[in-house]
């Protein structure tokens, strides 16, 4: 074996455990979705919900390429929280806890449960009309006909 | 060859160091993170998702107010109409998501709430008099919403004494008594926020730059910016700019006019899909 083979061979050997770190973007928005191409209302590959990781594997402009339960496409910069996250293994559960902790630290504050005390407190207040409002969707199908038929443009 | 050795063993001492003695250096880095984490979190700003936690009270409060039109396919159509806009704005995606709805009354009015519910009255809906008047009314609210003028309404010092609460408690469930703390706090800066919707009204600036805004939305938006214009002249012109509702809160008409030409984009809309456009929105009014 030559020097040089040799060193090489170590220094890859030393540095494999320390580098295997890979971008991974965590969803921050109650639903969304991994669209075929980098614009909105494309078709939808996957649907993805708050708190999923997705792996991102490129940007492009303000989208993020992604790949999410064997699927891969695009999502709006706007819709997750991007972060490097160590996928290594050798420090077994560590990817899985951090992100549990993020998670939590992000729940921490005006959450579902400080939502659910000013609700006792205010029974007078409709929080079910809220929930309707929020419940109306809009298809993409007929929110791209809506834009196209009023000569407006497409997003 | 002794160099050689001497280099392997210096490898080696570092290979040990990425098996073992990073162990040691990975917990100190956690201690590390945590501590910035504790730092970092007594300082933060409020959050997407509590902004739409937020955003919830307010919509309710406003709701115990004014009834929600059941009016269908107008509901429909202004959805249409503001989800076209929000898609070209800042920030297309918030934690809830765009959502518009019409309150019955005759009064001229529109409220943002946190995060993206956006209510426009039907007295509103009705002043305008095409989609592109609607389409700049609802654009200047979306600007409020990306600008986060409904969170900067809450009292500073509300945060402060909440983010004191969350500090202490991050590492682990809040008791009874911090969560009772945390919801007089959320209750105050809803008080704040509605007030600032219902009662007084943003500041002249806030106004002002969610007007520039809405002219930009609405040129990326294909509609024309000059729609807003239109619709402010109207109420000048109608002589409503002395009556309460939207203008009772929001700077003179007038000196918005003057602010709104300054900002006006070059690019108009192509006329036929206006009238095209006018004409889908005089059917849906009927």
């Amino acid at each position: 074996m030559n020097t040089s083979l040799f060193i090489s061979s170590l220094i890859f050997a030393i540095l494999i455990p320390l580098s295997a770190y890979a971008d991974s973007a965590r969803v921050i928005t109650i639903d969304n979705a991994v669209r075929e191409d980098c614009r909105f209302l494309s078709p939808i590959k996957v649907k993805v919900r708050l708190n999923d990781i997705l792996d991102v594997l490129s940007k492009e402009g303000d989208w993020i390429r992604v790949r999410f339960k064997g699927s891969k496409g695009c999502i709006h910069k706007s819709a997750v929280d991007e972060k490097s996250v160590d996928i290594s293994g050798v420090s077994g559960t560590k990817t899985t806890s951090a992100s549990r902790d993020e998670v939590a630290l992000a729940g921490k504050g005006f959450n579902p449960e400080v939502e659910k005390t000013y609700r006792s407190k205010h029974p007078d207040l409709d929080f079910q009309a809220v929930d309707r409002i929020e419940e109306y969707k809009i298809p993409d199908e007929g929110l791209s006909k809506f834009i196209k038929s009023g000569g407006l443009k497409q997003p | 060859m002794k160099k050689l050795l001497s280099l392997f063993c210096i490898l080696m001492l570092l290979a040990g160091c990425s098996s073992v003695g990073l162990q040691d250096v990975s917990k100190h880095m956690d201690m590390l993170t945590t501590t910035a984490s504790a730092a970092q979190k007594a300082s933060r700003p409020i959050t997407d998702e509590e902004e739409y936690y937020i955003g919830r009270a307010v919509a309710a409060r406003i709701l115990s107010s004014f009834s929600l039109s059941k009016n269908r396919k107008l509901s429909e159509y202004v959805n249409h109409v503001g989800l076209s806009i929000s898609l070209h704005s800042e920030k297309p995606h918030t934690h809830g998501g765009y959502h518009f709805a019409i309150l019955e009354s005759t009064e001229m009015n529109a409220f943002a709430c946190p995060g993206g519910t956006i209510f426009v009255t039907k007295g509103m809906v009705n002043a305008a008099k095409s989609e592109d008047e609607l389409a700049a009314v609802l654009a200047h609210e979306i600007a409020h919403v990306n600008h986060r003028d409904g969170i900067s309404a809450i009292k500073k010092s509300r945060w402060t004494e909440a983010l004191t609460i969350i500090g202490t408690k991050a590492a682990r469930e809040y008791g009874s008594q911090g969560l009772s703390q945390l919801t007089t706090i959320f209750e105050g800066s809803i008080d704040d926020i509605v007030k600032t919707l219902v009662v007084n009204g943003y500041g002249r600036s806030q106004e002002y730059d969610a007007d520039k805004t809405a002219l930009d939305y609405l040129s990326k938006a294909g509609y024309d910016p000059s729609a807003l214009k239109a619709f402010l002249d109207r109420i000048i012109a109608g002589g409503k700019a002395s009556e309460g509702g939207i203008m009772k809160t929001h700077p003179a008409t007038t000196d918005r006019i003057g602010n709104v030409m300054e900002n006006m984009p070059s690019t108009g809309a192509d006329s036929s899909y206006v009238r095209k456009r006018t004409d889908r929105f005089i059917s849906f009014l009927r």
